[in-house]
């Protein structure tokens, strides 16, 4: 609801305020607004002078105005022509104009244009109280299941097995031990078992076997390489903006390795978000640590963002209402940024709390780039990072040069920020702290009154945190979201987890736990595992060892139509999801069974090299993206509007978005590629060589070998007698025997059972 | 969002047309289940007027005042500078405008084969976007929206249409440019990614130099590969003998066929050697200057005959802050018969009553000049035409000032653009939304009007 406030100008005398209307505003108004005006949004340099907020706040260069000191005044020196600065451009003004506005300033500036004048009370309908009902902001509650008989193993077990009973379910039969190491090694790696691991564990049968394998699996470095690559879905991790000037981020790779090494120390994941989001406000004992906390912060940082953007305000908006929408999705799976433009539509956020947050975030500083490349017209400058950073890792991509902009020397506007010398990163720091005004409609130009920075209030139940006058808070968000008193961080999490491990997440919606949102399958069971994971000080890896080592997990993905009848879409977790690999999987798969997959990360990114280019722009720079790369799929360059084709073909996350359930589509392209690609073609040929190199080898057991490395499995009868006819054919049609293997392989590496985990 | 390709309509097809031999065995038990196709055609919310859509899309910014917006007063003001014009003076049109059809429509002497078709044409003179900036306004002019990443108008004409031809992509942009937003122009950002558009060609290159991306194998010829698909396609159907539950494999099954399939169907629609002489002559192809977007032109034609629901094609760059003489008169030699022949060949086949064709870039050009043979960004008014597709032709509608440089009478923004647009597909742009992030999303936001006097 907006409220229309009487305007009042208490403190101006009518002779200051006639003395502006009649002199300066008509002066200002006939040779200044056509380039600095925030109504018509033309705000070169970032000024606008038909507002008293743009006159003080200035643009880029600093304040126009200082009231009563006429050396600091900006406006003044340049109309005088005294500095670099000479407005207008075109030709001085008459020396009464200059005397005019000197006076002006002299005077204190009044200027009876207040914003207040136009201030609108915007206030909200929704009940916050009644708003608390809801079950995802009461907090986590434990319930002892209702769970009798000896199936269950696990706490986790008699959750679901008390659903079952109560939906008259019954649990499918656990799976053989060659499906279950497939799962494992996929769902905690991202890799398949080789021969010899599957060989091993089917012999092992010690009652530790599985518990030995997933331990060994979670120690191992590809478990960060799997599970940092879920959670950059989430930080819509990219290399480059996006948008409509998709400028690199040569330096973004940081965040990249920082994420990784984090899941494999195992940080706790309360810390892991308090660094992404105030890193930069938290102790560092030395560089190393200053460093990391430095390059966390990137997650605010790497948004797609207009770049282009004239109106300053408008920019620095809308990177605050992406940093928002990041903040609460990623940890709470709250749609906050909903409430823009007015009351959320469903929740209970008030346009007002989300300029409590929008506070916050406008009193950070985004770090983002250098803004070296042409025809950016926002830039911010990087964080600097010690001297040690880059040298401590060793140099390979991450050699980066920084081209300047030849034009930018010439051009003020284009005059990057001052450039770092050492190794950068982005980041966030600290900008001017204070609250923000509710912007009406969204609009940068309609103001209602300022909210206080906080929290939304549905979401505490006692007191709010208190928010510090000297600085952003973001260090008090941070520590508010992963605190106990949030019902949500450590319920959005643990879903994320289960949706990863079983394909489907207890609250379906693993990005959105609101009112428009899915309601939680198994409630107990989802606080069970929130409870249990802050118990166990946030250690994302026990909380994944204590599913996988549930009876649950280890079911069949066997049909059972009685069961099917009751719920077809598994929602309680009958039976194990017969789900896709995702893309990296797939692809990481095929090097690996074709022994071409280079498991040494590489060091930086082949982003890195390239600067802050526009990346649409550059064929060669394209290719050089676009090139396939011997590594896991997680090092992959991710530009935005250019992932590889690969990745892009199989339903890769979208890198501008916050994804924490990627689509799941089947599309001919994806059978195109599996068909025709080069890649196909190479790495099946590869396991081909492999194959044919023991040339003791009969046909069948050439067959076998290539089922058990692609498969982990023997062939049936019927499979090796139409695989040695195919080949038989292709040898016929007067194909090569390499030839005809590679086929053979391409077509079991094409087969959907390579593609689904069992 | 899982999905599968195909219905039990497409699965009879198929395998009436005879292709693979043990792909099929878990077929009753398919057709049964009555799957969704996300891209099987669908009803409109009402009758439509319009099946589908061919967007000739000019990046760069085509001068209006040089081409479809006759303005006298330009002639007689030229060289003076008015308070709009900031200083600058304003330039009469080099080129001469006449009347043209029973409509009298005036068109610039630019485009002498599209004056012809004056009376199908539908001139709309009185766009007008938010930012004199290329980027931001083609964005917008694709997605509605440059501040976030959003469907693009083709994507959302997909997911709300479905298409005709499952041989084909339902949505093919041909020849886009790589700047300016790149694939976000075709994009599908939220919404699933099978509605997204196909890339065909980059900007500027001509359509007989592409290559398809794995659309060939370089291993097998197409005998041998079918035996490898049916190899492949016998341990599919095993796997879904023993997942008698998981649909989502009959969609893996039939992917393989229509990719079969489509290695055929689109080299294809490429190939024109089934086109007569005088058709590739009308386009203006083996033209020096109209070889490549006749080609376009043409290849519209017969992907719009084919199904496909939604087609763009690339032509740049209508950027002329100088050299305005020599290179507008060349873009529009490009693109003026290519075009006609378009709207001729359409007519002829009696499909332009079906088919709507829009052309237009991100803006327009200032009336005043730039230099001596340039003019600047203008967003504030600018022209777009339109024709076939239930739209009224030989009509004039909206109006900028009396020099070109604002839009005065029946504005229209993009978003009413895509309103308009999808109307004319049976859509109602405030009904026409996707839930994501949990709130509705339109192509239209909260904006959008629709041009009803333009409707025949």
């Amino acid at each position: 609801m907006l409220l229309a406030c009487t305007s009042v100008h208490g403190e101006l005398s009518q002779a200051q305020i006639n003395y502006f209307e009649k002199k300066v505003r008509p002066l200002l108004a006939k040779n200044c607004y056509q380039c600095h005006s925030e109504r018509d949004q033309r705000l070169k340099g970032g000024l606008a002078l038909d507002t008293k907020a743009g006159v003080l706040r200035g643009g880029d260069s600093g304040p126009a105005v200082v009231p009563k000191n006429v050396s600091k005044s900006l406006l003044v020196k340049a109309v005088q022509y005294r500095s670099d600065m000479k407005m207008p451009p075109k030709k001085k003004l008459k020396s009464a104009d200059i005397a005019t506005l000197v006076k002006w300033v002299k005077m204190g500036a009044p200027d009876p244009r207040d914003e207040v004048a136009e201030v609108t009370q915007v206030e909200s309908t929704i009940d916050i109280e009644a708003g608390r009902e809801f079950w995802a902001f009461q907090s986590p509650n434990a319930v002892a299941p209702n769970a009798k008989g000896t199936w269950a193993r696990t706490d986790i077990d008699r959750h679901i097995f008390a659903k079952w009973n109560e939906k008259g379910l019954t649990p499918n039969p656990d799976t053989n031990r060659r499906s279950l190491i497939r799962r494992v090694y996929f769902d905690l790696i991202g890799l398949p078992p080789t021969p010899g691991q599957v060989a091993s564990f089917e012999k092992d049968s010690s009652p530790d076997a599985f518990e030995k394998v997933v331990d060994q699996l979670l120690d191992s470095s590809r478990y960060g390489e799997r599970w940092g690559r879920h959670w950059m879905d989430v930080a819509r991790y990219a290399e480059s903006n996006g948008m409509e000037r998709n400028q690199l981020y040569p330096h973004a790779w940081r965040y990249r390795d920082y994420v990784i090494e984090s899941f494999n120390a195992d940080k706790p994941f309360d810390l892991f978000i308090k660094e992404q989001i105030a890193g930069d406000l938290m102790p560092a004992g030395n560089d190393a640590r200053r460093d990391e906390l430095t390059i966390a912060t990137g997650f605010l940082a790497m948004g797609p963002k207009s770049l282009n953007e004239r109106n300053k305000r408008q920019f620095e908006m809308d990177v605050v209402d992406e940093q928002i929408d990041l903040a609460t999705r990623a940890t709470m799976a709250i749609t906050v940024s909903c409430a823009r433009c007015h009351d959320h539509k469903f929740d209970p956020i008030p346009t007002a709390d989300y300029y409590a947050l929008a506070g916050i975030f406008k009193s950070t500083k985004t770090l983002f780039n250098h803004g070296t490349s042409a025809g950016v017209r926002q830039r911010s400058g990087l964080a600097a990072l010690s001297s040690s950073a880059n040298e401590s890792k060793g140099v390979s991509y991450a050699s980066a040069k920084t081209p300047t902009n030849k034009k930018s020397k010439k051009n003020k506007r284009n005059r990057a920020p001052k450039k770092p010398t050492g190794p950068v990163a982005m980041g966030v720091e600290e900008g001017s702290v204070n609250d923000c005004a509710i912007h009406i409609r969204g609009d940068v130009a309609k103001l209602g009154q300022r909210v206080a920075r906080g929290i939304p209030q549905v979401m505490h139940h006692g007191d709010a945190p208190k928010f510090p006058e000297d600085q952003s808070g973001r260090l008090e968000l941070a520590e508010w979201l992963v605190s106990r008193d949030n019902p949500l961080s450590a319920r959005v999490f643990v879903n994320r987890t289960w949706h990863y491990l079983f394909g489907r997440g207890i609250v379906r919606t693993a990005d959105n736990f609101g009112e428009s949102g899915a309601r939680p399958s198994n409630l107990a069971l989802l606080d069970h595992l929130a409870l249990q994971f802050m118990k166990d000080g946030w250690s994302v890896k026990k909380l994944i060892k204590s599913i996988v080592m549930s009876r649950t997990y280890q079911l069949s993905s066997a049909p059972n139509p009685a069961n099917s009848e009751i719920d077809a879409e598994n929602a309680f977790y009958w039976k194990a999801s017969h789900r896709r690999l995702d893309a990296e999987s797939l692809r990481d798969a095929i090097l690996s069974v074709a022994g071409g997959l280079k498991l040494q990360p590489p060091v930086g990114s082949v982003v890195a090299p390239l600067g802050e280019n526009q990346i649409d722009r550059n064929v060669k720079q394209l290719a050089a993206v676009k090139a396939e790369q011997p590594y896991r799929s997680v090092y992959l360059p991710v530009v935005r509007n250019n992932v590889q084709d690969m990745m892009a073909t199989f339903d890769f996350a979208e890198p501008s978005m916050i994804v924490g359930r990627r689509s799941v589509t089947t599309v001919p392209s994806q059978a195109l590629f599996l068909l025709n690609s080069k890649f196909m073609l190479e790495n099946s040929g590869k396991l081909a060589d492999e194959i044919l190199s023991d040339s003791s080898l009969t046909t069948p057991e050439r067959v076998g070998r290539a089922y058990r490395s692609i498969l982990n499995r023997k062939p049936s009868s019927v499979e090796t007698q139409r695989a040695t006819e195919f080949v038989a054919a292709c040898l016929k049609s007067g194909q090569e025997e390499s030839d005809a293997w590679s086929g053979l392989c391409q077509a079991i590496l094409g087969s959907a059972e390579f593609r689904y985990l069992d | 969002m899982e999905t599968n390709l195909f219905s039990r309509r497409d699965l009879l097809k198929t395998v009436s047309a005879g292709f693979g031999y043990t792909a099929f065995a878990g077929l009753s038990a398919m057709a049964a289940k009555g799957y969704e196709n996300p891209l099987l055609p669908k009803k409109p919310h009402f009758a439509a007027r319009a099946k589908r859509v061919i967007f000739a899309c000019m990046r760069g910014g085509p001068s209006h005042v040089d081409t479809i917006d006759y303005k006298p007063a330009l002639a007689r003001d030229n060289g003076k500078t008015t308070e709009t014009s900031r200083g600058r003076k304003l330039m009469e049109s080099p080129w001469t405008f006449s009347q043209h059809g029973q409509s009298g429509l005036p068109i610039s002497e630019l485009l002498p084969h599209l004056s012809k078709h004056a009376d199908k044409m539908c001139l709309v003179n009185g766009m007008y976007a938010d930012v004199p900036s290329h980027p931001e306004c083609f964005v917008q002019l694709h997605t509605g929206n440059f501040q976030f990443v959003r469907p693009s108008l083709g994507a959302w004409v997909l997911y709300g249409l479905g298409t005709e031809n499952q041989n084909l992509p339902g949505f093919i942009t041909l020849s886009p440019p790589a700047r300016v937003g790149g694939a976000q122009n075709y994009g599908s950002a939220f919404l699933p990614a099978v509605y997204q558009g196909s890339k065909i060609g980059d900007l500027n290159q001509n359509l007989k130099d592409v290559k398809f991306d794995n659309l060939r194998n370089k291993r097998f010829t197409g005998d041998l590969q079918r035996k490898q698909i049916d190899l492949v396609q016998s341990m599919n159907t095993d796997l879904r003998k023993k997942h008698s539950d998981n649909e989502q494999l009959d969609g893996v099954i039939q992917s393989y066929e229509l990719a079969f399939r489509m290695q055929s169907a689109l080299p294809q629609i490429m190939k024109l050697n089934d086109e007569s002489k005088s058709t590739l002559k009308d386009y203006g192809i083996g033209g020096k200057d109209t070889d490549s977007f006749g080609r376009q032109c043409l290849y519209a034609r017969r992907m719009a005959e084919a199904g496909v629901r939604f087609i763009e094609l690339g032509h740049a760059s209508w950027d002329q802050h100088n050299g305005l003489r020599g290179r507008l008169q060349k873009n529009c030699a490009n693109i003026d018969q290519p075009l006609a022949a378009l709207l001729n060949d359409l007519d002829q086949r009696g499909m332009l009553d079906e088919t709507l064709v829009i052309w237009g870039g991100e803006f327009g050009r200032t009336p005043h000049v730039k230099r001596d043979d340039g003019r600047d960004h203008n967003n504030s008014g600018f022209s777009f035409w339109m024709a076939g597709g239930g739209l009224k032709g030989g009509l004039r509608y909206g109006a900028t000032d009396e020099h070109g440089i604002a839009a005065v009478d029946d504005r229209m923004h993009f978003h009413d653009l895509h309103a308009t647009i999808l109307h004319l597909m049976g859509l109602d742009h405030t009904q026409l939304t996707y839930r994501y992030a949990g709130r509705d999303f339109r192509l239209t936001d909260v904006h959008g009007d629709v041009a009803h006097k333009i409707i025949a």
